[in-house]
């Protein structure tokens, strides 16, 4: 697998869905066990994983939330 | 007298003619299903009743392929097949051939008909299903906000995922206008913006469940950006929304299912993730620990101060040893010292004199060992213990003590 870019890490991961987020945590995942980089490389990636792991945790926004429901104008009532 | 008859002559006869019965032979009968009862071995029993009476009925397994849904109690059919009598009970009965559902055969017919119709324009192709999202955070449904579909639907997603934002469109699923609210409530959800849509209701007769083979609906389907799960009645029941949809769920529950991903899940996989990212790193880490200390140590074995230390070493061992060296010299020569004294002693000239040996000197104080040394009237010192005597030499009288080995 090819490190993840640095670059990348920083500026692309907000844009992340949550499944896309989890397929790039299997890549860090598989890098970090992978036993040819470096120990910079593996701070690095870990620390990516540890942005995306608080990313998916954002994206699965645990609050508890009414059920709705919407007229026909599109306007929102509890249901 | 008139002849009398066994019963199997009387019903063989009766059925005769009702088989000979041009009529009865080929008939079709409308009535409503009662005491259905499907039988292990695939025949269905039922009766068909009207309001003046019932009449019996079976279906062999052999004629299913003329029934295309599940008969029920209560539903108006027409049924075609023949009368006949059963002569070990003496009773008459229609063995179906065929079964439609009455009234619902035409929408039978419409159903078939519009399913072709949007299966050749392509509302059916796979290439226009879109795949559900990995994860629905807003789960838009369309269906009655009363009843057992909507129930289960809330259920079973906020049992999944209790963080769920459920919006309903409460739709008009049954009757006048149904179709047309079910198709309104998807465009008003897809309008709203939802993750993912669950359209469907519970089950019913196929009336009940028409709105849902309705063009409106299915276009409304077709038309939606966001991905349609169709979730119309039981198992069994199969409308065009469902092969429109994005996906067909058996029923509501099961759309939930389908639609809300299970956050438990999630949240394990991520607790796994960062669990192996540590153990990954922190297995790195304590490598590269023991690495420095390996090169830490070889460093401080090459070190220059260790070479230091090392000459250091062995210097004092040099210097160790030296001296001990020396010590074991001095100790010898000192025994040796030893040993050379008391040698001396036994060779001290004043013990001999003290024995009564005396030692003898000419008058110049040269030790006197031969005869030669003397002449006859000459001078000669006598050393005793305890002084001197000067005496004269009166005769001297060489002997060969060559014997004797002294010198």
């Amino acid at each position: 697998m090819e490190i993840i870019k640095e670059k990348e890490a920083q500026a692309g991961t907000p844009d992340l869905t949550l499944e896309e987020a989890f397929g790039r945590l299997d890549q860090v995942v598989e890098a970090l066990e992978s036993r040819d980089i470096s120990l910079e490389d593996s701070f690095r990636i870990y620390q990516e994983g540890m942005k995306l792991l608080k990313l998916c945790n954002e994206k699965i926004d645990q609050v508890e939330k009414k059920i709705l429901v919407i007229n026909g104008e599109g306007g929102l009532d509890e249901f | 007298m008139q002849k009398v008859y066994s019963v199997g002559q009387i019903n063989s006869y009766i059925r005769d003619m009702f088989d000979q019965d041009f009529v009865l032979s080929r008939i079709g009968i409308r009535g409503e299903v009662s005491n259905c009862k499907y039988h292990t071995s695939g025949h269905i029993y039922f009766s068909l009743k009207d309001e003046s009476g019932s009449l019996a009925c079976v279906m062999f397994a052999g004629a299913r392929k003329g029934l295309s849904f599940r008969l029920g109690n209560g539903q108006q059919v027409i049924v075609r097949g023949s009368i006949s009598v059963y002569e070990r009970s003496g009773s008459y009965q229609l063995y179906a051939k065929e079964i439609q559902l009455d009234g619902a055969g035409l929408l039978y017919e419409r159903y078939l008909a519009l399913k072709q119709e949007l299966e050749d324009m392509g509302m059916f192709a796979a290439e226009y299903k879109q795949p559900l999202p990995f994860y629905v955070k807003r789960l838009g449904v369309v269906t009655a906000p009363t009843g057992a579909a909507i129930r289960d639907i809330i259920n079973v997603s906020t049992r999944r995922n209790p963080w769920i934002q459920i919006i309903l469109y409460p739709a008009l699923v049954q009757g006048q206008g149904a179709a047309e609210s079910v198709a309104e409530g998807i465009r008003a959800l897809d309008r709203a913006g939802v993750d993912v849509m669950i359209v469907g209701r519970g089950g019913g007769s196929i009336e009940d469940l028409w709105a849902f083979n309705e063009e409106i609906v299915a276009r409304a389907i077709f038309d939606c950006r966001t991905p349609v799960i169709s979730a119309v009645g039981h198992e069994t029941d199969t409308t065009i929304s469902d092969f429109v949809a994005d996906l067909r769920a058996p029923t509501p529950s099961a759309a939930a299912e389908l639609a809300v991903m299970d956050v438990r899940e999630l949240l394990g996989q991520m607790r796994l993730y960062r669990e192996q990212m540590q153990r990954a790193v922190g297995y790195r880490l304590e490598e590269c620990r023991q690495k420095l200390l390996h090169a830490q140590m070889r460093l401080s074995h090459a070190s220059p101060g260790q070479r230091l230390n090392a000459d250091r070493q062995r210097l004092m061992e040099f210097e160790n040893r030296l001296q001990e060296r020396m010590q074991a010299n001095l100790r010898e020569k000192r025994h040796r010292t030893g040993i050379y004294i008391e040698k001396l002693r036994g060779l001290s000239p004043l013990d001999k004199l003290a024995a009564g040996y005396g030692f003898v000197t000419d008058e110049a104080g040269t030790r006197v060992y031969s005869t030669r040394q003397v002449r006859q009237g000459g001078q000669l010192n006598i050393y005793v213990s305890d002084g001197l005597i000067r005496a004269r030499a009166e005769e001297i009288i060489p002997e060969d003590r060559s014997g004797f080995g002294g010198s």
